[in-house]
């Protein structure tokens, strides 16, 4: 049997950056994927003459050469290489105000920028915007002072350091809007990225969505120019190089264990020797299936009753692959949020109540970033939105295909009556994931990308305060987008590389024992 | 000094962050626990619609000795409903033969509804270097069980991209995806026209052709245009599918499907560029389509007659194998009895992808179907990749 310190399961964003960052320390990991490619959400595909990016709409916190984000640094720090191309412009959003009026409005990266736009669309919102990035500010530079802390801050750093962000980072998006007496119509426009998070403004945590725009506003937003494909290969090859091993196509089944510490993986390649496991798996899975019942912690019986099984809104994608320059076809923006109302909380009970009621959508087309992903005279449109069980659960096999095209000629009449833009006429490839492909590949619950919601007592905060007690296994480390900077490609890095060091940590303390 | 508050006073928002992590393991400590239950309703379909793979009883051979083929009527082993699919997709059928572990992509010529019968039929052709099928073809009997995948591939039609009018250029065995969605579109499961022009050398060694006359009588949606290459007859054209006849029969705006044989794929090819119409209106399914490395002009041809060893690692094992120049490397892998994963055989679908850790190959451009990046950090689909030299491989593991 082969012995390894650390056995990674799973190389998605987190799985591969904690890989990476084991290796790195010198552990000898192993890194397992069901899969025959790495990357979770962070893959490509192909279709004819083209490579399909399927997931990243924009990568957060990269920022360029000059002014790098977290990721960069970190991605720097690993000695991991990409070859980044510069997302234009936050995002158009064409929905309605909350006093019923249209709303079409492009906003732009950077603070400045952002904020005289702001002023254009909402005259004498400026003062209020200046105050907010202000706000925003503090709240990043107090989440990545938390993040560095790993669950222990000091409250007298940030009382002294960041007192806005403690007086607003218990309440919600809205509560904190609301209070600054921000002028409705900004609120209306700034809700835009709620769909990124999959909680509505009136549940999500300020705080969560504070420092993921200010982020995207600040850094602006990248995507490799590969798709993201080449940024989980790009991973690998790093841990390849630092003598990282890798299986493709290889399945955790369980857990081993000597008493009630971890000794084990069981694969569909036998089993593996290891001292820590990190399973880029949701928790429920891996207490659910993976995980001797006598040794499942009463703490996470006790979270998973109080999720009550919410993974958040499930993920539906189609792909459509042109003949045409976009150009041609009217399209002039990157990323267009397509919604019937900006009141985020309708618009998720609407998704939530299946495709009748749905009335949200992002439409992207790649080429506006990167004119070289894909043949020249040829361009890319992705339209992606949120699921619902009540859809998902039940469709038999037989409709199947009638739901998914159900979804995707709303998606796509969305386009043509809000954005003017018509494919039709220059369809050369098409492909559509709903939920079922989304489970089918990912094995994520329900076809839902988001972990678990980041909601009240399961917001970001409180996770990254209980980090300590939330790894009650001894030598097991979930990671992934349950765990405590949430979803999405960035917060899922991050979580790999923050329970990393810490199972980094363990490993250095078990062998001084020793 | 921004000073922002929401609550009334600023410390008690002070606290009640602080508070944040006591009050979510106070949440936590007072809920009654649950019985973690790691299975979903949703992935319980996606893994019934794509299961690992499927177990199939041969139930039933049909003997089509004319057109030198059987047709394997497939069962599941308790009866009950195979994965549905669209019609125009293939089994990967896996293959123990020997010593050898081999997949073989067969479209599936049964309509979709019949899987929810617990049932999938293809058809098996003989042909010259026709390894798996002259095994399938001699030892294959009623009652045998094999392992296959569940159906793949996206030869079928898309209302989205495709004309409402299909013509479908068929040659051989090729018919049996058309088969199968003529049968989808008589039964409800499809709607769209679809002109069938199928070439076949003689008239007795036409395939299926009583089911397509019976289709065509029930749904005046099919067409059936019967071209024989070794035989004049009235009622048939006669020759090779030309760009002449598919303007003759086919309707003023269309789709093109082609499913053949390789030496009809290139002269489909040829004579589908004469009529004119935009590249995204042509389909062909390249399923298996064999290589023989030696007519590619780019090949190095002083390599043909050598052998080399390939050094394969699939997880923890390490295998070294003897592989032939004009072989590609995943018949090395297999002759070796490796099983490795495979699927399409035609550098497409991605599915054999292997990280080359050492070594020289050659892969005919035509067939490239590997992303940018694997490109650049040497990963190869070994269906279509041929050794030109001895390499250290890495598989990925098979289920």
């Amino acid at each position: 049997m082969a012995k390894y310190d650390a056995v990674v399961v799973g190389s998605g964003n987190s799985g591969l950056i904690a890989a990476i960052r084991l290796q790195l320390a010198g552990k000898k990991t192993l890194l397992i994927e069901q899969h025959n490619l790495p990357g979770g959400c962070a893959t490509s595909f192909r279709r004819g003459r083209f490579e399909i990016e399927p997931s990243l709409h924009e990568l957060c916190d990269v920022g360029s050469e000059s002014n790098p984000g977290e990721i960069r640094e970190l991605f720097d720090e690993l000695g991991v290489k990409v070859n980044w191309v510069e997302c234009p412009d936050c995002f158009r959003v064409i929905s309605k105000y909350s006093d019923g009026t249209p709303m079409d409005v492009t906003m732009p990266h950077g603070e400045k920028e952002f904020t005289d736009k702001m002023e254009y669309y909402v005259p004498g919102s400026r003062k209020k915007m200046e105050e907010l990035f202000e706000l925003y500010n503090e709240i990043k530079e107090g989440t990545s002072y938390t993040s560095k802390c790993a669950g222990h801050a000091d409250s007298n750093v940030m009382k002294a350091n960041y007192p806005n962000m403690l007086r607003t980072g218990a309440y919600t998006v809205n509560q904190v809007f609301k209070a600054m007496k921000m002028p409705q119509k900004c609120q209306d426009i700034l809700s835009t990225y709620w769909g990124y998070l999959g909680v509505d403004m009136n549940h999500l945590s300020f705080i969560h969505y504070a420092s993921m725009m200010q982020r995207y506003v600040n850094k602006g937003a990248y995507i490799p120019a590969h798709t993201s494909h080449e940024l989980a290969t790009a991973m690998v090859e790093r841990f390849r190089e630092l003598g990282g091993e890798i299986w493709f196509n290889c399945r955790a089944e369980k857990f081993l264990f000597n008493g009630d510490k971890l000794c084990g993986v069981e694969t569909s390649m036998g089993k593996v020797e290891c001292d820590m496991a990190l399973p880029n798996i949701h928790p429920d899975i891996v207490y659910g299936k993976m995980v001797p019942k006598e040794l499942v912690p009463v703490r996470e019986k006790k979270k998973y009753a109080l999720r009550k099984g919410n993974y958040s809104a499930r993920m539906f994608t189609a792909y459509f692959c042109l003949d045409c320059d976009y150009k041609e076809l009217g399209i002039e923006n990157y990323s267009y949020f397509l919604a019937g109302s900006s009141d985020s909380e309708k618009e998720y009970k609407q998704i939530m109540g299946g495709v009748e009621t749905n009335e949200y959508c992002i439409a992207l087309c790649i080429n506006v970033a990167n004119p070289d992903a894909s043949p020249k005279g040829t361009s890319i449109v992705s339209f992606t939105t949120l699921g619902s069980p009540v859809d998902w659960d039940n469709v038999s096999e037989k409709d199947y295909v009638a739901l998914k095209e159900k979804t995707v000629d709303k998606m796509l009449k969305m386009f043509k009556d809000k954005a003017g833009v018509d494919l039709s006429g220059h369809i050369e490839e098409v492909s559509i994931a709903s939920p079922w492909t989304f489970a089918r590949y990912l094995n994520v619950p329900e076809g839902a990308v988001y972990g678990s919601e980041v909601v009240g007592w399961d917001n970001m905060m409180p996770r990254m305060m209980t980090l300590a007690l939330d790894f009650p296994v001894k030598g097991l480390r979930p990671i992934g987008a349950a765990g405590p900077r949430g979803d999405g490609y960035s917060g899922c890095m991050i979580t790999g590389n923050i329970v990393a060091k810490l199972a980094i940590k363990d490993l250095n303390e078990w062998a001084k024992e020793a | 000094m921004l000073n922002i508050k929401v609550g009334l006073i600023g410390a008690f928002d002070m606290l009640k962050f602080k508070n944040m992590a006591k009050d979510r393991n106070k949440t936590i400590d007072a809920a009654k626990e649950k019985e973690i239950v790691g299975e979903f309703k949703i992935n319980q379909n996606a893994k019934a619609l794509h299961p690992d793979f499927v177990e199939l009883k041969v139930a039933k051979i049909i003997d089509r000795s004319a057109a030198g083929a059987k047709t394997f009527v497939f069962e599941s082993l308790n009866g009950k409903a195979l994965p549905y699919f669209r019609a125009g997709q293939y089994l990967s059928l896996k293959l123990k033969i020997g010593d050898s572990f081999v997949t073989r992509p067969y479209s599936i010529s049964s309509a979709p509804s019949e899987a929810l019968k617990g049932r999938y039929e293809v058809t098996v052709k003989a042909n010259p270097d026709g390894f798996a099928a002259d095994w399938m073809l001699n030892n294959l009997k009623e009652g045998d069980v094999i392992e296959s995948s569940s159906p793949l591939g996206n030869f079928y039609f898309d209302k989205y991209r495709d004309k409402e009018n299909v013509v479908a250029l068929a040659g051989g065995s090729g018919i049996t995806p058309f088969l199968s969605m003529a049968d989808a579109i008589k039964d409800g499961a499809e709607n769209f026209n679809l002109t069938i022009i199928f070439g076949s050398r003689s008239e007795d060694a036409i395939l299926f052709k009583e089911e397509l006359e019976e289709i065509t009588k029930a749904t005046n949606k099919v067409k059936v245009v019967h071209v024989l290459s070794n035989e004049e007859k009235e009622g048939y054209e006669h020759g090779f599918i030309t760009a002449d006849i598919i303007k003759k029969y086919a309707p003023s705006e269309y789709s093109i499907f082609i499913c053949g044989p390789e030496a009809m794929y290139r002269f489909a090819h040829d004579e589908v560029l004469k009529l004119n119409i935009p590249e995204r209106l042509v389909r062909r399914e390249l399923l298996g389509v064999t290589h023989d490395v030696s007519k590619y002009g780019d090949y190095p041809k002083d390599s043909l007659d050598k052998t080399f060893k390939i050094t394969v690692k699939q997880g923890p094992k390490e295998t070294v194998i003897d592989a032939k120049a004009s072989e590609s490397v995943l018949v090395a892998i297999e002759r070796a009895g490796i099983k490795a994963p495979s699927r399409c055989r035609s550098g497409e679908c991605g599915w054999c992808r292997s990280r080359l850790i050492s070594g020289e190959y050659y892969a005919p451009k035509e067939n490239e179907g590997r992303r940018w990046a694997d490109i650049k950090y040497n990963y190869i689909h070994p269906c279509s990749t041929f050794p030109l030299s001895d390499m250290v491989l890495e598989v990925p593991g098979e289920y």
